[in-house]
């Protein structure tokens, strides 16, 4: 029998090895033995998944193949609650040299100084002429306090498509006005018919009050006093005007007409399954649109006609409004190697001498580029002759009127309190001045709360 | 007095060191990770916290916040009242439901095994699938409930887009009676109500026949000897369904994230505590208010669980004990 000491040894050194044998497994290796000798990585978040990470992937081999000083290292990050991991990374000490994400978060970075500033990463001039480069709706995204805290890669705006043997059938042109919209949406669906529609006109979703409040000529944020302005009468205008289709038609019924429609990709986006005669989406959908199109002509059959205008505005509102957003670039501070991240952002956004490797980029990702001068590329120009309908997008990127969320602390629950204030009113009833006048006590207080942080 | 050539007994006996060895990992996981928070949040409820600088002291301000919402209607009084609904309504249906699978499953019928494992499989199924399961089940779109209804002529709830509270007796009467997301959410708990059945199977079994067949001779038909035999022993049982039930509840977070996108769509309906909790602490990195949260959750679990033990005395029956 064996003698007990001898057992524990025997048993200590079994988790021992078990131990090491997980620690020295080949997956475990560290990326950085990817790395060539003398060159210095460059860690890189990002949110892109699908046919998208492999476009990232080329942009980052690319970006390796041109250096003999950096070499990226990107790690695939989508889904949600990417904010969070890097937050964790930051006060565990061990940030990425890169992050490229679309929450909007920089301002409570910036305001903690927990991300580099442009004119840390580069000279001030090249801040300088970096902000001028940007489209104007771009330089907003990444602005806080005057600096630029963060670098957009590409801009996400929405227009109003619209189904256009619909409109012919139904004897209507696409919506110019506020008017005209409301106008098809009720000759497309009489609310007097029971049960649910196969077909809608148009709904609002109450995501886009962000958009709808710019549209109808609010604001939802005062910069010059620094106070939210959640009940500016226009936006409390453009939620009635949202909640007047709940009353139309039953809050329950656009509820369940409208279930999952964000999440429905590809031939289930709810225009090309004909459910919306119009429906507000992004720029992304051109290419669900043109595969759709692709495959009935390959089938024999009339590909499906489609058409965008801007989101049409009620007297007195704003033209080529919405709400825009996007994805950035942000380096934390902390990170290992700064300036090949700097080096990276460059290249990727068509800086320094990158333009046309940035306008092909756009072009293979379906991105909307952030500044007019990769817009203005030959690559980029005949891939919007070959996209007209991406085109639309693109002539809104400019305009001074595509507003993003606030870039103040605490946006991101701002944005979430103005949804559910939206929510609110178009499921509950809520009176939409009350509801809005809710969600700004509660941003208030927590900007509040965040501006007395230590 | 022991004898002098007695070998002196030693200060901590090998079976003792044995038994710290093994027990050491979960005594430094209880304390790494729960002692440790536990006292960490009691601290951080009366800071504010944003897990990226260091908490400051507040005193009671979170707290207060807490009482204002719950009075003025704010987030968590909303939370508060969904879980409440949700526990209300998923607790005593899922003992029901448990009880009467488990009496139906105990009898001397055909398939008996195979049907106590039909009824027992939803309850092993990863909370995920079985959620967008679910999802698509109850889309009031396209979902196979909703076309079973319209099938024998019944017009389909909203189910998880609706704000609707079928159980809320103000609406019976209000006109604005329907199924909600809340309901869905209770529905999807039935699902997996097999964990419970094999509770009430193993305490059926424990029934001594004795009794039955005494009842039988008194003259007690089916429903007698089920009310005044089967029950009674149940109770037990029932009460330690009742406590995990009401924690569960409280607990419930995966699959209400799942179908509420994550904020608790449509317009708060599915907020529930567990969730409301989360997007406190880690989306709005408002740690002390959660961690404050958490504590008045586990005050008020703490309470029911009290107020249930108080109450067992009347209700649960031992064997063998005197009543």
């Amino acid at each position: 029998m064996i003698p007990g000491r001898w057992r524990s040894l025997a048993g200590g050194s079994a988790c021992a090895a078990l131990l090491a044998a997980v620690w020295l497994l080949p997956g475990q290796r560290s990326a950085f033995e990817r790395v060539p000798e003398g060159r210095r990585p460059v860690v890189f978040w990002h949110i892109w998944g699908g046919r998208e990470r492999q476009v990232v992937e080329r942009i980052v081999d690319e970006f390796n193949a041109s250096q003999s000083e950096h070499y990226v290292l990107a790690v695939a990050m989508p889904g949600n609650n990417l904010d969070l991991k890097f937050l964790t990374s930051i006060a565990g000490g061990d940030p990425p040299d890169l992050l490229n994400q679309d929450d909007p978060v920089t301002a409570d970075l910036a305001a903690r100084r927990l991300i580099l500033a442009v004119d840390e990463l580069a000279s001030p001039r090249e801040a300088r002429a970096l902000a001028e480069w940007l489209f104007p709706a771009a330089r907003e995204l990444a602005t806080y306090q005057d600096r630029l805290w963060a670098v957009p890669n590409g801009l996400d705006i929405r227009a109003l498509y619209y189904d256009a043997d619909a409109l012919d059938e139904l004897g209507l042109a696409p919506p110019a006005t506020l008017a005209e919209l409301d106008a098809l949406a009720l000759k497309a669906a009489p609310p007097q018919r029971p049960g649910l529609p196969r077909r809608m006109g148009f709904l609002p979703d109450p995501r886009r009050l962000w958009a709808y409040g710019i549209v109808f000529g609010g604001r939802f944020y005062d910069e010059s006093t620094d106070r939210l302005t959640l009940d500016d009468p226009r936006v409390v205008a453009a939620l009635t005007w949202m909640q007047s289709y709940s009353r139309l038609y039953g809050a329950d019924r656009v509820a369940a007409f409208r279930s999952g429609d964000q999440a429905l990709t590809g031939s289930s986006f709810p225009l090309l399954e004909g459910r919306y005669v119009a429906i507000m989406d992004g720029q992304w959908r051109v290419s669900e649109i043109e595969a759709a199109a692709n495959d009935a002509a390959a089938h024999g059959r009339n590909p499906p006609r489609f058409g965008v205008v801007p989101l049409p505005p009620p007297p007195g509102g704003r033209y080529d409004a919405g709400w825009v957003n996007g994805n950035v670039f942000l380096v934390p501070r902390g990170g290992r190697n700064p300036q090949g991240a700097w080096a990276f952002i460059q290249y990727w956004i068509g800086r320094a001498g990158h333009e046309a490797a940035a306008a092909r980029h756009a072009a293979d990702g379906g991105w909307i580029p952030v500044s007019p001068r990769v817009v203005a590329r030959p690559e980029f120009q005949s891939y919007l002759d070959e996209h007209p309908l991406f085109a639309e997008f693109v002539a809104l990127a400019g305009s001074r009127n595509q507003v993003p969320t606030p870039v103040i602390p605490r946006a991101a629950f701002l944005q979430a309190e103005v949804i559910r204030a939206a929510e609110d009113a178009l499921y509950r009833g809520v009176d939409p001045r009350t509801a809005l006048r809710a969600a700004q006590r509660s941003v208030e207080r927590a900007r509040a709360e965040a501006a007395d942080a230590p | 007095m022991p004898s002098p050539s007695a070998p002196a007994r030693p200060l901590v006996l090998p079976e003792t060191r044995a038994a710290a060895l093994f027990l050491a990992p979960w005594l430094v996981g209880f304390v790494a990770l729960f002692g440790w928070p536990f006292g960490a949040t009691l601290y951080w409820s009366f800071c504010r916290y944003d897990l990226l600088s260091e908490p400051r002291f507040v005193g009671a301000d979170n707290y207060q916040r807490l009482a204002e919402e719950l009075l003025h209607g704010g987030r968590f009084g909303l939370a508060l009242w969904n879980t409440a609904y949700y526990a209300a309504l998923s607790v005593p249906l899922s003992i029901g439901l448990g009880i009467g699978l488990a009496v139906l499953l105990s009898g001397p019928i055909r398939g008996r095994a195979t049907l106590r494992t039909f009824f027992y499989l939803p309850s092993v199924a990863p909370t995920m699938a079985a959620a967008v399961l679910w999802m698509w089940l109850l889309d009031p779109r396209d979902g196979l409930v909703n076309h079973a209804l319209a099938l024998i002529g019944l017009p389909g709830p909203g189910w998880l887009t609706s704000v609707r509270e079928a159980a809320w007796p103000p609406a019976w009467w209000s006109g604005a009676w329907g199924f909600g997301s809340k309901d869905a959410l209770t529905l999807m708990g039935l699902w997996g109500v097999g964990n419970f059945m094999v509770i009430y199977l193993a305490a059926l079994a424990d029934v001594p026949p004795h009794l039955y067949e005494a009842a039988e001779l008194d003259g007690a038909n089916a429903w007698q000897r089920f009310r005044h035999v089967t029950l009674p022993l149940l109770t037990p049982a029932i009460f330690f369904n009742l406590v995990m039930g009401l924690i569960n509840a409280v607990q419930a977070f995966t699959q209400v994230y799942v179908v509420s996108e994550g904020q608790g769509a449509p317009a708060g309906a599915t907020l529930l505590l567990s969730l409301h909790l989360f997007l406190a602490a880690f989306k709005e990195l408002d740690m002390g208010y959660a961690s404050a949260m958490a504590w008045v959750v586990l005050v008020v679990v703490l309470l029911l669980t009290a107020a249930v033990l108080r109450t067992s005395r009347y209700w649960v029956h031992y064997q063998g004990r005197a009543a």
